[in-house]
């Protein structure tokens, strides 16, 4: 018994020590917990308790340089649900269902969730909200959120570009910017109980959100309407595939305007198709420039002064490089002439002999310093930068394509950009689009100055180039671009659309020209490509520069840029203005072949126009002999008086002069046969011109040795389409 | 008997006082947010309930303190009986009602009463009796521990078949705890301990959920809505108090209903967001305090019934909290169990009490110092 009591009491002592450690183990294990791991247990236990309501900051408006708005944005009401304060969500869905254009079912899913905060559907209509409202619906809610809102629908859609149901910027400056213009989020921040209920006393923050900023761009918008109406005269009259129009001021690289067809409306972009929104042609569209890359030649040319204004040229219509012959866009050639003719004429030979005389090294160092092959860093997304074959593979027949502006993709904003260095004396800019970046209490928080890139020419030398660039519009192929009053240079260029597996595709051309005024004191920089314009014509001369005109024209009105007096576009074209009209006989073209006749009429100083289809001049008018002034207009008609002859009959053209391929070929084309005797040019013909004379009649054609050096290229026999270049 | 009745052990009647007050203030701090709501929609719901319980509880302690604890021997056989009869009567359908998914109650007009708190009084009473009738017996396996441990294993069995792990658990460990007091032999402790361990870990592995709890135990962050939620917002309750607590009534992460269970058996978690670790280890320390006077009144009473009797019921307070504060600092898997005193439950609170009335009249006859 004693024994029992004693091993008790032992025991008992024993399991007090044991439930001591017991709660001393538990104490330590609440050391650890409310001591050690307390701040991350409360942070954590914070987190579950507050739920995040975030408050939409008001995106900051898009104004133009004159301060007029262009994107603002609006309030809207988005509607929400408590699902635990839905009573009904079946009959609540149901109800929903067709004012929201929703699925039922998914609307009942929504609503069931279990969850604190849910959105039913975003930024909706006011007669929506309305109706809802009236509805009464436990659980359903409004928040303002806000939606842009466009002044103008399209215009300059792809520049400003739009934003995402989150107000986030999907692409253009909205994109660009999108960390200026999308301000601050702001929160509410609520404690709620497990159920998702606030609590009595809950935690509340309302952090306000702050407006984002402002964005002053260096658009127009005057100057961009103008171009959006060009642009929509350009679709109406060639419905091309692109049509881009870029208006810059050369001496700070701001952009005035920039417009490309197709377009869309900002309101509702998620209607156009994707290939319309998501990509910006002005900076992203890869094509061979053609002759209106003959600016950098030229330019890379003067600077390196390897050639000068009146270096004397001479272009028998084609030049040999490698053995590839390539061909004057004019048949025949523009002979003998100076470089300032070879730019005005745009002619390719004579291109193509100063970039090879250039060289390698010296092109492609000036195509590299005017920005080709590198993104210009406009701030605008998706820019290209161009394709260039690299210089160590380039050949000399590379080399004197890229001469002529092919084997070279640009992007029409790296053309215009380094058209504004050769305008502005010789600095490479660097184009944007964004002149301030304001707060939203209108307070400048940023100026973006004109950023120089690199000196590519010398001032000098940028002056020479530019006064090239002008005899083009006076008196060269870029007549069409003249404007009356001002001093306009520029250039012009018509390309042949390169495919998908890297050849041309016949029948797709692509019309520019790029150019600026007035040339001696530049003020605006434009830029027209159009792709693929449908209708037969195509030539840059044709379709771009007229659109040039009337963009730079208004343009220049509009910035009230004062015209030099006196100063009238030359009513003949090929001929001086500033050298009085000389009399001039008319020599005679009947049944000279249409090529040789405009040929004879320029070397005398005329004009021509050509009326009807055919190869061979029926008639002209004046006629042979009349005495008229240098630049008039010969009549030049092709069809045969009193129509094509029934009887199959022919008129025998005059051969004088020409090869004997030619005279194959021309002969070949109107059914009548060849007998050639001797070697050299034409010198008789037996029927003699003019005489008629059934098909497959036999022409004698005796040839001589010919006064001119000039040998008869295989070009014509063996045609290298892919270097004819035009105009 | 030839005692002298004493005033009872002052300190031990102070010491549960101060929990049963600390337990009604911290049952109404953590439902009144919870009664607001439907369908009690009366914040005081749970604050009258419990006052009324402890005024009945406390009566009964008041009873028994007066009631000499030898006189309990004579009822020992019939309470055993009674408490087996109640156990078998709440698994019946239709007698025992359900809560939860178990059927703990039994319906007795407008209260209802859990078996299981009254069967835990009787087989303390009845161990205690048992044991103290041949005391020599009690290293002999057969006659000295079998018996108790086949009473206590078919107690142990019916209360896990409602069922409730934690009460059952109680009741094992109350029971072990009196034969070890008694002076069983610890072998075959050792070997009933390597026996239990294995019961548990069936009864973990039959039942699904006791499975998940037991895996949630492991990592809470798993599933942390579900099986790991109630583990993983009694840490962060715990945590948002840091040393001093939120404050009185200012728990947020406890009352939000965040935690489950917050007035019952997470109550702890409670105290520990607004009384802070310092409330906590009064709470702690006012157990201790139990456990110590409970023990010396034990050891210091002349008979061995007293002693035993003593010995378990402070055996299953002391286990009770020890499981319950360490379920909810996650030192323990996740087991139903009341923090006795504290957590909300009428039954638990008066047979707890009562269990203290008795503790409290041997007090009244153990020597003094």
């Amino acid at each position: 018994m004693r024994a029992t009591r004693i091993v008790i009491r032992r025991r008992l002592t024993l399991l007090f020590l044991l439930a001591t450690a017991a709660f001393v183990a538990l104490t330590g294990r609440l050391i650890w917990i409310q001591f050690v791991r307390a701040d991350e247990l409360q942070q954590k236990a914070l987190e579950v308790r507050m739920r995040d309501i975030p408050v939409e900051a008001r995106r900051g408006d898009i104004y133009d340089r004159n301060g007029q708005l262009l994107v603002t944005s609006v309030s809207t009401e988005s509607l929400y649900a408590i699902p635990y304060l839905v009573k009904d969500p079946r009959r609540t869905a149901e109800q929903l269902a067709s004012l929201l254009d929703m699925k039922e079912e998914r609307l009942y899913q929504i609503l069931s969730r279990k969850s604190c905060y849910e959105w039913v559907a975003r930024k909706l209509k006011p007669e929506t909200v309305e109706k809802i409202k009236g509805l009464n619906l436990p659980g359903l809610f409004f928040v303002e959120e806000n939606v842009r809102y466009y002044e103008y629908d399209s215009l300059a859609a792809h520049v400003l570009g739009f934003t995402g149901i989150d107000n986030q910027g999907l692409t253009g400056i909205e994109k660009t910017f999108d960390r200026e213009l999308q301000g601050t989020r702001g929160r509410i921040v609520v404690e709620q109980d497990a159920t998702g209920r606030e609590v009595p006393g809950a935690l509340h923050k309302y952090i306000p959100p702050r407006q984002g900023n402002s964005l002053v761009l260096t658009l127009d918008r005057t100057i961009q309407q103008f171009v959006e109406r060009e642009l929509d005269r350009v679709v109406e009259k060639y419905n091309p595939k692109l049509a881009v129009i870029i208006v810059m001021d050369p001496r700070t690289g701001e952009i005035l305007a920039m417009g490309n067809r197709p377009t869309f409306d900002l309101k509702n972009w998620m209607t156009a198709p994707q290939g319309v929104w998501d990509r910006n042609p002005a900076i992203w569209y890869n094509y061979e420039p053609g002759s209106t890359f003959k600016i950098i030649t030229t330019s890379a040319a003067i600077s390196e002064g390897v050639v000068k204004p009146d270096d004397q040229f001479f272009d028998p219509g084609y030049i040999k490089v490698a053995d590839r012959y390539i061909r004057c866009w004019a048949d025949g050639g523009h002979g003998s002439q100076t470089f300032e003719q070879v730019v005005m004429n745009s002619c390719n030979p004579g291109f193509v002999e100063v970039g090879l005389r250039l060289g390698k090294e010296k092109f492609y160092s000036y195509i590299k310093k005017f920005g080709f092959g590198e993104v210009t860093g406009i701030d605008l997304p998706g820019e290209a930068s161009g394709i260039m074959i690299p210089q160590e593979k380039a050949t000399n027949l590379n080399l004197a394509t890229m001469a002529i502006g092919q084997s070279i993709a640009v992007t029409p904003i790296q053309l215009l950009t380094a058209t504004c260095a050769v305008a502005n004396g010789g600095v490479l800019l660097r184009p944007h689009l964004v002149k301030e970046i304001r707060d939203p209490e209108g307070n400048v928080l940023k100026t973006f100055q004109p950023e120089v890139v690199r000196r590519v020419l010398d001032q000098d030398k940028a002056r020479q180039v530019a006064e090239l660039l002008q005899a083009v519009v006076m008196k060269g192929t870029g007549r069409n671009a003249f404007i009356d009053g001002y001093r306009v240079a520029g250039k012009t260029g018509t390309a042949q659309v390169v495919g998908e597996g890297g050849g041309y595709v016949s029948g797709k051309y692509v019309a520019s020209f790029t150019g600026f005024a007035p040339a001696d004191n530049p003020r605006v920089a434009a830029l027209v490509m159009v792709a693929e314009p449908q209708g037969g014509i195509y030539y840059g001369s044709q379709v771009a520069a007229p659109v040039f005109r009337e963009v730079v024209r208004d343009t220049l009105h509009y910035l009230q840029v004062p015209e030099t007096p006196g100063l009238e576009k030359p009513k003949d074209p090929f001929v001086y203005f500033d050298q009085p009209p000389v009399k001039v006989r008319v020599p005679n073209v009947v049944n000279y072949p249409l090529e040789t006749a405009q040929n004879i009429l320029r070397e005398v100083g005329l004009s021509f126009v050509v009326r009807g289809e055919g190869s061979i001049v029926q008639a002209q008018m004046p006629k042979a002999g009349a005495e008229v002034l240098s630049g008039t207009s010969v009549v030049l008609d092709l069809q045969p008086p009193g129509g094509k002859s029934k009887e199959g009959l022919v008129t025998v053209p005059n051969l004088t002069g020409l090869t004997i391929t030619q005279v194959a070929t021309l002969l070949a084309s109107m059914d009548l046969r060849l007998e050639a005797v001797g070697v050299g040019e034409a010198a008789s013909q037996n029927p003699r011109p003019g005489e008629r004379v059934r098909r497959g009649t036999v022409v004698r054609v005796e040839f001589k040795p010919g006064t001119s050096s000039l040998q008869a290229p295989p070009a014509i026999a063996r045609p290298v389409r892919e270097f004819v270049e035009r105009p | 008997m030839r005692l002298r009745r004493r005033p009872p052990d002052f300190i031990l009647f102070l010491t549960v006082l101060t929990l049963l007050s600390i337990g009604i203030v911290m049952v109404f701090s953590s439902s009144y947010y919870y009664a607001m709501f439907p369908p009690f929609n009366n914040p005081f719901h749970f604050l009258v309930r419990q006052s009324i319980w402890a005024i009945i509880g406390l009566t009964g302690m008041f009873v028994m303190m007066n009631y000499d604890y030898w006189h309990l021997k004579r009822w020992a056989g019939i309470l055993l009986v009674l408490a087996f009869a109640l156990l078998i009567a709440v698994l019946i359908p239709g007698i025992g009602t359900s809560k939860l998914g178990a059927q703990r109650w039994l319906n007795l007009g407008p209260l209802s009463f859990q078996p299981s708190e009254f069967s835990k009084l009787c087989l303390v009473i009845f161990t205690a009796f048992g044991l103290s009738r041949h005391p020599e017996r009690i290293t002999d396996f057969r006659q000295g521990l079998l018996p108790y441990l086949i009473i206590m294993a078919l107690a142990a069995g019916l209360i896990l078949m409602q069922p409730d792990l934690g009460t059952a658990v109680t009741l094992a460990g109350t029971i072990v705890l009196m034969l070890f007091a008694a002076g069983a032999s610890l072998v075959h402790l050792g070997a009933l301990g390597v026996l239990g361990i294995a019961a548990v870990a069936l009864a973990i592995w039959t039942e699904p959920y006791r499975m998940k709890r037991f895996l949630a135990f492991l990592d809470p962050e798993k599933d942390p809505s579900g099986s790991g939620w109630h583990i993983l917002n009694s840490l962060m309750s715990l945590g948002s108090g840091g040393l001093l607590g939120t404050g009185l009534g200012q728990g947020r992460h406890s009352k939000f209903l965040y935690l489950p269970e917050r007035q019952t058996d997470f109550i702890f978690a409670v105290i520990g967001e607004e009384l802070g670790f310092i409330g906590a280890c009064l709470v702690i320390l006012l157990f201790v305090l139990f456990i110590w006077r409970g023990l010396k009144v034990a050891i210091t009473t002349p008979d061995t019934f007293g002693s035993l009797l003593a010995a378990g019921i402070v055996s299953g307070v002391g286990i009770q909290a020890i499981i319950n504060i360490g379920v909810v600092t996650s030192s323990l898997p996740v087991t139903g169990i009341t923090l006795p005193f504290l957590s909300f439950g009428g039954t638990s609170l008066v047979f707890t009490l009562l269990g203290v009335g008795i503790l409290l009249n041997v007090s009244r006859y153990s020597a003094p110092k």
